[in-house]
């Protein structure tokens, strides 16, 4: 019912420019999205983030979620993110219920499926540039340690931060310390990567960069990206983009 | 693992100060848990090997009707039955192949009669053939003033402690005959009355007991000893040789003659004294009169000094108790058992308990000192546990947006869980660690300091009179496995809250 009110196949009616290039590649749905409802307890009332939402988005995309303060952008990047668990409906992802899953399958999607950039570069701060562009693939130990150290070396490379490799995060600017979280985004080689607003505590210019750099990873990798902004400037550089508002989408 | 302990170790080196009190608490409480083990099983073993080796052997048997085991420190009044049936025994220990030796001894209050009518003095008295103890204890004692008593020869050697108890007691101050005041083993009292001393070299002992007739007899004084250990303790118990200790005591001494008793008297002397109607209410009761049984009452003529025994077998009278040494590598619970299936097979009427169970509280202080610090040590530690918990949950909230996000980019629960407790290990193994390694080495050290002292509670906490702790493997073993349970009770908690941090709980932060 509420679907009338919202867009649907996304991709498909969004004004991304990556949209029609999509079309043409008949690109499959990398993430379905079905009546999707989040409700948050605020004392004595509900908050509604997100109210009955259709979303597809297909495989390789370069998506950005646009719309002002508490529209639902991290949130709906959360329950696709498997951070944040739906009150309702049905979330799929590379074609995975994840509403379903309990706490140690979730996590294990997160871990080889899900890649995250966050806005303030959590980094291990305990461990140096290598360290943690690694943590993830040790995680999984499904590789060896010159297996591990070789691909963990190659994306640091990829983005540019081969010099800095035995740097702790202190050690690192902001703009270095989300290359590195990009890095180890992607290490895992994750069928999407969700960044929350990733410019957010960057210059203009360094976040431009960091930007430039997402969308060549997402080209080399042949990752979907999927970051959040409300920053007008950083959505040229998005191929598609769905915007929210009150915990809808709506026609941009 | 690597990953995990590699992340702890940093984690411990980035939070120096949170580390830093967490090792030292654990440092300290490893500590005094070591030196705490170390002291008592320092007394536990300094009480085993001073009691064992000096004064009641391994097991000590004593006689059936005793309702208490605790036979050495029993109230005045109470008396010990007596072993009638000793060679009886005797002959059973020669066969039981644990045993390494036996000693049968007296041992009795008797009252020291005043005889210018003042109070009365005590005597917790130890009968013995001297030969036979001398053996059996060869070191346990020293000879401060006199002499020792020669073979089969009467009298009576008072402990420094129990003289100063008599001067005490009755205003006399006993020395060995033939001999004279020695000024520097006065007692300050004594010495403050040097010059109306009350000297005297012999006394009158009357044997306390409650069952049989006892007599008064008057012994010279042989020698003043001194305990080579636990002399505070020890001390009150003068040595008595046994011919005397029997006569005083009222039992039938061995160089007494036979005496015939005719079934009918068997029968009466056998009977409950308290039961009069069993005494008087049948027509069986006819005693025929020999004139030497001893069921005179007490006497209150003073016997002269007894001549010495001679070569009567000594064995032939009556004791109270028989101490038994068990052979090396024979455990205490294995040989307790062994002799009394063999003592209640042969019905001899006797039981025999441990050393610990006949020393009465002297034995079970150990226990229960042990006992009073383990609760002193386990309230420390649950300060200590508090604290360590406190500070660990603090930290692991500190840690919310690093530990979500670990969580975040695919780390279980487990994953947290196991890096919090590796930190707590590493700290728990390095500060703890060096807790035990101190606490070992104090423990090694302070023997060498000869600490003493001859105050009897201290004498009691050191198991002796030098303070000598003492830590075996299992004691090393025991410090190691309470720190680890405290390192595993510590971080249950903080895992715990560690392990409920969700990734949303790093955003929400954010």
């Amino acid at each position: 019912m509420m679907r009338d009110t919202i867009v649907g196949r996304i991709p498909n009616m969004t004004s991304g420019r990556g949209a029609r290039s999509r079309r043409k590649g008949d690109a499959k749905n990398i993430i379905e999205i079905r009546n999707l409802v989040k409700d948050y307890p605020l004392g004595s009332t509900t908050v509604h983030a997100l109210r009955r939402m259709d979303l597809d988005i297909q495989e390789g995309d370069f998506l950005s979620i646009v719309g002002p303060s508490g529209s639902g952008k991290t949130t709906l990047l959360n329950v696709i993110g498997c951070i944040d668990h739906a009150t309702d409906g049905s979330v799929k992802v590379g074609g995975t219920e994840i509403t379903t899953l309990d706490d140690r399958q979730i996590t294990d999607m997160r871990l080889h499926r899900i890649g995250f950039i966050f806005q303030t570069f959590n980094l291990i701060p305990v461990l140096d540039v290598r360290e943690n562009v690694e943590f993830p693939l040790l995680l999984m130990k499904t590789m060896s340690k010159t297996e591990v150290r070789t691909r963990a070396e190659k994306l640091i490379d990829e983005v540019g931060l081969t010099e800095f490799v035995d740097h702790r995060p202190a050690e690192l600017s902001g703009g270095q310390r989300q290359r590195v979280a990009i890095a180890r985004a992607l290490v895992t080689n994750p069928d999407i990567v969700l960044a929350d607003e990733p410019t957010a505590n960057l210059d203009s210019v360094t976040g431009a960069q960091i930007l430039d750099l997402m969308r060549t990873m997402n080209k080399i990798e042949k990752t979907t990206f999927i970051f959040s902004t409300h920053d007008a400037n950083v959505l040229k550089y998005a191929r598609d983009i769905i915007k929210i508002k009150d915990g809808q989408i709506v026609k941009g | 693992m690597e990953l995990i302990l590699k992340i702890a170790w940093r984690n411990i080196l980035r939070h120096k100060g949170k580390s830093l009190i967490i090792g030292v608490i654990l440092f300290l409480g490893s500590l005094l848990m070591t030196v705490g083990n170390g002291v008592i099983s320092g007394m536990d073993h300094g009480l085993e090997r001073n009691i064992v080796n000096g004064f009641l052997g391994d097991l000590v048997i004593i006689p059936g009707k005793e309702k208490s085991d605790n036979v050495l420190f029993k109230m005045y009044g109470e008396s010990i039955d007596k072993i009638a049936n000793y060679k009886d025994i005797k002959k059973l220990l020669q066969k039981e192949d644990y045993i390494a030796g036996f000693l049968p001894i007296g041992r009795n209050v008797a009252m020291i009669l005043n005889e210018e009518e003042g109070d009365p003095g005590y005597a917790m008295l130890l009968g013995v053939d001297f030969d036979q103890y001398r053996r059996f204890f060869p070191n346990n004692f020293e000879s401060v003033e006199g002499r020792l008593l020669a073979k089969g020869e009467s009298g009576i050697l008072i402990p420094l402690k129990h003289r100063e108890d008599v001067y005490d007691q009755m205003n006399v101050w006993l020395i060995p005959e033939g001999s004279a005041v020695t000024d520097k083993n006065l007692s300050d009292d004594a010495r403050k009355n040097r010059k109306y001393l009350n000297v005297k070299h012999d006394a009158v002992f009357m044997g306390m007991s409650d069952v049989y007739s006892s007599s008064d007899i008057r012994l010279p004084v042989r020698g003043i000893i001194r305990y080579n250990a636990l002399n505070t303790i020890w001390g009150h118990f003068s040595i008595m040789d046994i011919e005397s200790y029997r006569r005083c005591l009222g039992y039938f001494a061995a160089s007494e003659s036979a005496v015939k008793v005719t079934k009918e008297k068997k029968k009466l002397l056998e009977m409950d004294s308290s039961n009069l109607d069993a005494m008087f209410g049948t027509t069986d009761f006819v005693v025929a009169d020999t004139g030497k049984a001893d069921i005179s009452g007490i006497s209150f003529k003073r016997k002269e000094i007894p001549k010495t025994s001679g070569d009567v077998d000594l064995e032939d009278g009556a004791y109270n108790l028989i101490l038994v040494r068990l052979k090396d590598r024979v455990s205490l619970n294995r040989g307790l058992s062994k002799l009394n299936r063999s003592l209640a097979s042969a019905n001899l009427g006797v039981r025999a308990t441990t050393w610990k169970k006949a020393s009465g509280f002297i034995g079970s202080m150990a226990t229960l000192i042990k006992g009073a610090l383990f609760v002193f040590v386990m309230f420390l530690f649950l300060v200590a546990i508090i604290i360590i918990v406190n500070t660990l949950t603090m930290a692991a909230l500190e840690r919310t947006t690093e530990i979500g996000m670990m969580r975040a980019v695919g780390a279980q629960k487990g994953f947290i869980g196991r890096m919090f407790l590796g930190e707590t290990a590493i700290l728990s193994g390095l500060f703890g660690g060096l807790g035990v390694l101190i606490g070992v080495i104090a423990v090694k050290i302070t023997p060498l300091l000869r600490i003493t002292s001859d105050n009897d509670l201290v004498q009691l906490l050191f198991g002796g009179d030098t303070f000598m702790p003492y830590l075996s493997l299992g004691d090393i073993a025991v410090v190691l496995f309470e720190l680890l349970l405290v390192t595993f009770i510590t971080v249950i908690y903080p895992v715990k809250v560690s392990r409920g941090i969700t990734p949303l709980d790093a955003i929400s932060r954010d």
